[in-house]
């Protein structure tokens, strides 16, 4: 499964979100975007924006789905643990 | 509620401290029907995370939220943020990071975590009854809904606050009884039905209840 993770560096529930998914063993793409800058930064938000609706963090992309916050019960299902 | 002991000037810095910050915010959540969540570590790490971000850009921006860089929309997610996602955030209990929680929410652990899209009928906490008296009007603002909130001989009563002549601000208006008078042309609204004389111009309204002191407006999530 394709598992990215969108996250701040400041914010609670994305350090939640990371931990959990170092301890599921799970194999993530993280980008944190707040340490982004000029159009990189610019890019990220916007992709964010399209797939969540908003700039709220973490965003979370397992294959089709996008999880807004941090939602344990959700990615052990869609993780299968 | 006693008298404060919130400084008077708003001046957080490279020595602003999470106690600073706690004593600024706690008077201010209060009339919004919020309070700092129960879990104090959680409080104690969000706030630390405030810090870094006002060493970095200047202000206490909300850690789980990214800046536009248009300062108008920006000041929407300086915390607390509370007044500008009501109606979200009634429907979830707490703010987005969960650094404040409603009033009457007994354990803030509950909370932590998982963020869901509200749906349905929302009670969205707008001020405390004693805030405003009998005989006023207050606008506020319930996530993109501009509302009126009026106090007739004790009863409460919410409105669209655009009045449908030249969208005048009726939270800002006169009120004569139960009618409030538009502040920019004297239209005049009963704020119980939103009725006016003027043909097809009734303004919506909205349901409020009053508990402990506390005024909600019940708005619809779609």
């Amino acid at each position: 499964m394709q598992v990215k993770l969108y996250a701040l560096s400041t914010c609670p529930y994305c350090k939640m979100t990371r931990k959990f998914l170092d301890e599921s063993g799970a194999d993530y793409d993280l980008t944190e975007v707040d340490l982004l800058e000029g159009q990189e930064r610019e890019d990220a938000i916007a992709e964010v924006r399209r797939i969540s609706g908003g700039a709220s963090f973490p965003v979370v992309v397992m294959d089709e789905e996008v999880i807004v916050g941090f939602n344990k019960k959700r990615m052990k299902e869609l993780l299968g643990l | 509620m006693s008298e404060s002991a919130a400084p008077k000037r708003r001046m957080f810095g490279s020595g602003t401290t999470i106690e600073d910050l706690k004593v600024y915010m706690a008077p201010f959540v209060d009339r919004l029907g919020y309070k700092f969540n129960t879990e104090t570590e959680f409080v104690d790490e969000v706030l630390e995370s405030e810090l870094e971000i006002l060493e970095a850009t200047g202000d206490i921006f909300c850690p789980c939220r990214v800046r536009s860089g248009d300062p108008k929309e920006d000041a929407k997610i300086v915390c607390p943020c509370i007044p500008f996602f009501r109606d979200q955030f009634a429907g979830i209990s707490k703010c987005w990071c969960g650094l404040f929680i409603l009033r009457d929410v007994e354990d803030g652990a509950d909370l932590l975590g998982v963020i869901e899209e509200v749906h349905g009928a929302v009670e969205a906490p707008v001020f405390l009854a004693e805030d405003v008296p009998p005989g006023q009007i207050r606008r506020v603002k319930i996530g993109k809904r501009d509302v009126a909130v009026a106090n007739v001989d004790g009863e409460f009563f919410a409105l669209s606050n655009v009045c449908r002549h030249a969208f005048g601000p009726l939270g800002e208006g006169f009120m004569d009884g139960p009618v409030v008078m538009c502040p920019w042309h004297g239209w005049r609204y009963d704020v119980r039905d939103g009725t006016t004389d003027h043909p097809n111009a009734d303004v919506k309204t909205y349901e409020t209840v009053v508990r402990d002191g506390e005024v909600f407006v019940i708005v619809e999530m779609k």
